[in-house]
C-alpha cells in the first residue's frame, strides 16, 4: 500500500495552481494519472520520486516513511526505491544498452536480474548498442528495462507512449503490462490517450488544476454515462468528410481504422482529435474465420 | 644557437598548469551550471575578469600581494616555505588565475548541455552526485573537457603581462618563451626572437587546428 | 443519432437478454439489450433513460397503416426535406418530437414524399440503443 498526501504552489502557464493530492495506490496494481496539460501531472511523479520538493506532505511507501514534512523527514532520490521512465527516455548517451542497465545495480545486487529483463523486453540483439543507434520504441523499452534493475517499489512512467507511432506504442503498451504482471509492480503511468488508460489502467485519477476531481475504474469514469451498446470502443477521430448528404467520420481504434456514418447535428461539438466512444448494438456486427 | 631551456620552460608551465586547472575547474564549473545561490553572478564575473583585465593588472595585484613585506606573502614564506614571486610556483599560481575562464567556461556550458532527466534518472537509480558526475556527466562532455584543456593550454603558453610582472625574467625558473622573444626584440636579434615566434606560433597553430578538427567531427579519438 | 428521453415502463428478462419499454409521452418504444438490471443499474422502472437511434435506421411507411413486423411504429408529418445524389434526410415531426430519417433519394421519389404529408416512422427493436 503506498500512501501519497502532498501539496505544493506551482507555477502553470495560466498562473498560479494549488498541487493538493490525496491518494493511495494499491500494490500491484497500475495507476494512470490523467489530466490537461500544466494540471500537475509530472510535477506529482517529481514529488513522488523526490525530485521536487513539496510544500507540505506524507509519503508512505510500504510502511515506509519517504516524507513527512511534519517530522521533516524527506528521503533523497537516491534513498527512494524507485523506478522512473521519463519522457525523453534518459538513456545514458556514453552507454550501450547493456551497460545502461548494470549501471543502475546496487552494489551487490545480483547480476542475474539483467539478463533477465534484457529477455523480457526482447533487447538481446540490441545490448551492445548505444542509445543513439536505437529507435524511440527501442530507447522506450532500454528505459523501462533499466527502471526495473532495482526492483522498485513503485514504477513510474511519464508519458512513455507518446512520441511513438500507434503501432510502436501498442507493442509497449504490452511490454508495460507484460513487466507489470511479471514483477507484480505497483505502476503509476501519466497519459492522454483514453484508449491506453482503458487498456492499461486498474485506476484512473483525472487531475485538474493540482486536484484529483475524478477516480476509479477507467471505464466507469470516461464513460460518464452508460451507453447499452456492447459492441463500443474508445477512439481518435481522424477525419471528417462530408459525402452525399451525410458525413463519413473515420476514428483510428487502437491501431486499426474504422468509418462511421454521422449526421450533421452529431457532429456540431466532435472535431478531429477528438476521443470518443463508438458503440454499435451487438445486434449488427458480423464476423468471419480468418485463420 | 638556439636556447630549448624557455620554450621547455613554456610547455612545463603549461602542462601543471592545465593539469592543475582540470582539477579546481571540474567542481567550480560543475557549482557554477547548477547552483542557484544569489553569490553565482559575483563568482562567475570573477572567474571571467582575466578575460578582459590588462594582464598586468593582475600580475601587479599578485605581485604585491605575495611579496614578502606583505601579510600574505610574509606568511606564505614563514609557514609554507613558498616564494610566490620571481617563482616557477609562483608563475603557475598566476597563470592558473589567468588561465581560469579559459577552462572554466567550456566545462559549464559542458555541463549546461547535459539533459536534466539524465542527471535525475542517475539519482533515481540510487546513485550519489559524485558517481554521477565521474560515469555520467564527465564522459557526456568530453568534447567541452578537451576544448577547455586546450584553450587553457594554449593560452598559458601565450601568456607574457602577467609572467613579467610576478615572474621576471630569470632564466631556467621564470623566463618562458613569450618572454624570450621579448628580450631578444630588445637585443635587436631578431633571428632569435623569430625562431622562437615561428615555433610558437606553429605549435599554438596545430594545438588549435586538433580542437577544432575533433570537435567538428572530421576526427574522432573517442571510441564509439 | 435521434435522442429522445424517456421514462422506463416496464422489463421484461430472459438470461441475458432483457426487453425494455419506455414511455415517451403518449408512445412506447421497445428495445431488446443483452443487459438485465443485475448488469446494468440504469435498468429500473420508473428510471429516465435516453433513446437513442441511428437516422438511417428509421424506416418510412407511407401513410398510417402497415402490416410489417416492426413494433416501434410512430406516425408523423414531414416537416423537411434535404436531398442528395444518393441519399435524402427527411425530419418527421411526430408526437415525441422531431425524429430525422436517412433514406435513399430513389425511395424519396418512389413513394412521392411531400412536405406535409402523413408518415410513418419505424425502427427495429434491437436498432434502439439506451443510456443514462
Amino acid at each position: 500500500m503506498i500512501q501519497i498526501s502532498v501539496q505544493k504552489k506551482l507555477l502553470a502557464a495560466d498562473g498560479e495552481i494549488k498541487l493538493n493530492v490525496n491518494i493511495s495506490l494499491k500494490k500491484g496494481k497500475l495507476t494512470t494519472i490523467y489530466g490537461p496539460s500544466g494540471a500537475g501531472k509530472t510535477s506529482l511523479l517529481r514529488i513522488i520520486s523526490g525530485l521536487l520538493k513539496a510544500d507540505k506532505g506524507r509519503i508512505v511507501v510500504n510502511q515506509k516513511t519517504w516524507l513527512d514534512t511534519d517530522k521533516k523527514i524527506s528521503l533523497k532520490p537516491q534513498e527512494r526505491k524507485l523506478g522512473f521512465v521519463f519522457q525523453d527516455y534518459a538513456l545514458f548517451p556514453n552507454m550501450t544498452v547493456k551497460e545502461n542497465l548494470l549501471f543502475a545495480l546496487d552494489k551487490g545486487q545480483d547480476k542475474k536480474i539483467i539478463t533477465n529483463l534484457i529477455a523480457i523486453t526482447e533487447l538481446e540483439s540490441l545490448k551492445d548498442r548505444k542509445p543513439e543507434n536505437l529507435s524511440g520504441g527501442q530507447k522506450q523499452r532500454v528505459a523501462l528495462a533499466r527502471a526495473l534493475v532495482r526492483k522498485p517499489d513503485i514504477l513510474m512512467l511519464d508519458e512513455p507512449l507518446s512520441a511513438l507511432d500507434p503501432a510502436m506504442r501498442n507493442k509497449l503498451q504490452d511490454y508495460i503490462l507484460k513487466v507489470h504482471k511479471e514483477y507484480n509492480l505497483t505502476t503509476v503511468l501519466i497519459s492522454h490517450e483514453v484508449g491506453e488508460i482503458v487498456k492499461m489502467s486498474d485506476t484512473v485519477l483525472i487531475l485538474e488544476k493540482g486536484e484529483v476531481i475524478k477516480q476509479g475504474n477507467p471505464f466507469d469514469v470516461f464513460t460518464n454515462k452508460q451507453i447499452s451498446g456492447k459492441f463500443q470502443f474508445t477512439g481518435e477521430i481522424i477525419n471528417i468528410k462530408k459525402e452525399d448528404i451525410i458525413y463519413v467520420v473515420t476514428i483510428l481504434i487502437g491501431s486499426s481504422f474504422v468509418k462511421v456514418v454521422a449526421e450533421e447535428n452529431e457532429l456540431k461539438d466532435i472535431n478531429i482529435g477528438d476521443t470518443v466512444i463508438v458503440a454499435s448494438k451487438a445486434f449488427n456486427p458480423i464476423f468471419q474465420k480468418v485463420k | 644557437m638556439i636556447e630549448w631551456q624557455p620554450l621547455i620552460l613554456t610547455f612545463k608551465l603549461a602542462l601543471v598548469t592545465t593539469v592543475l586547472l582540470l582539477i579546481i575547474a571540474i567542481p567550480l564549473s560543475y557549482w557554477l551550471a547548477y547552483s542557484k545561490s544569489k553569490v553565482k553572478p559575483i563568482i562567475e564575473t570573477l572567474v571571467s575578469m582575466p578575460l578582459v583585465l590588462p594582464p598586468t593588472v593582475l600580475g601587479f595585484y599578485l605581485l604585491i600581494a605575495f611579496s614578502p613585506s606583505n601579510t600574505i606573502g610574509s606568511w606564505l614564506n614563514d609557514y609554507l616555505d613558498l616564494q610566490l614571486i620571481f617563482s616557477f610556483h609562483g608563475l603557475v599560481f598566476a597563470s592558473i588565475i589567468y588561465s581560469l575562464p579559459f577552462m572554466v567556461q567550456p566545462l559549464q556550458s559542458g555541463f549546461s548541455n547535459i539533459s536534466s532527466s539524465i542527471i535525475e534518472a542517475s539519482y533515481v537509480l540510487g546513485k550519489t552526485k559524485t558517481k554521477t558526475l565521474f560515469k555520467v556527466l564527465l564522459p557526456n562532455m568530453k568534447s567541452s573537457i578537451l576544448t577547455g584543456i586546450v584553450l587553457a593550454f594554449a593560452h598559458t603558453i601565450g601568456e607574457f603581462g602577467v609572467v613579467l610582472m610576478i615572474g621576471g625574467n630569470i632564466p631556467g625558473e621564470t623566463k618562458v618563451a613569450s618572454i624570450a622573444i621579448y628580450d631578444e626584440v630588445e637585443a635587436l636579434n631578431y633571428t632569435m626572437a623569430n625562431t622562437y615566434s615561428i615555433i610558437l606560433f606553429a605549435i599554438t597553430f596545430f594545438i588549435l587546428l586538433l580542437v577544432y578538427l575533433i570537435n567538428g567531427g572530421y576526427i574522432k579519438p573517442f571510441k564509439k | 443519432m435521434n435522442v429522445l428521453n424517456g421514462k422506463i415502463t416496464a422489463i421484461e428478462t430472459s438470461g441475458s437478454l432483457s426487453i425494455i419499454e419506455i414511455q415517451i409521452g403518449a408512445f412506447f418504444f421497445k428495445t431488446i439489450l443483452i443487459e438485465t438490471p443485475n448488469s446494468a443499474s440504469y435498468l429500473k422502472e420508473e428510471n429516465q433513460v435516453k433513446v437513442i437511434f441511428k437516422e438511417t435506421e428509421v424506416v418510412i411507411g407511407k401513410g398510417t397503416k402497415h402490416m410489417v413486423s416492426l413494433q416501434n411504429k410512430i406516425t408523423g408529418t414531414i416537416d423537411g426535406i434535404e436531398k442528395g445524389a444518393l441519399l435524402s434526410k427527411l425530419c418527421i415531426k411526430t408526437s415525441v418530437g422531431i425524429i430525422i430519417s436517412i433514406i435513399t433519394a430513389n425511395s424519396v421519389q418512389k413513394l412521392d414524399l411531400k412536405l406535409g404529408e402523413t408518415v410513418t416512422a419505424m425502427i427495429k427493436t434491437n436498432e434502439i440503443m439506451l443510456s443514462e
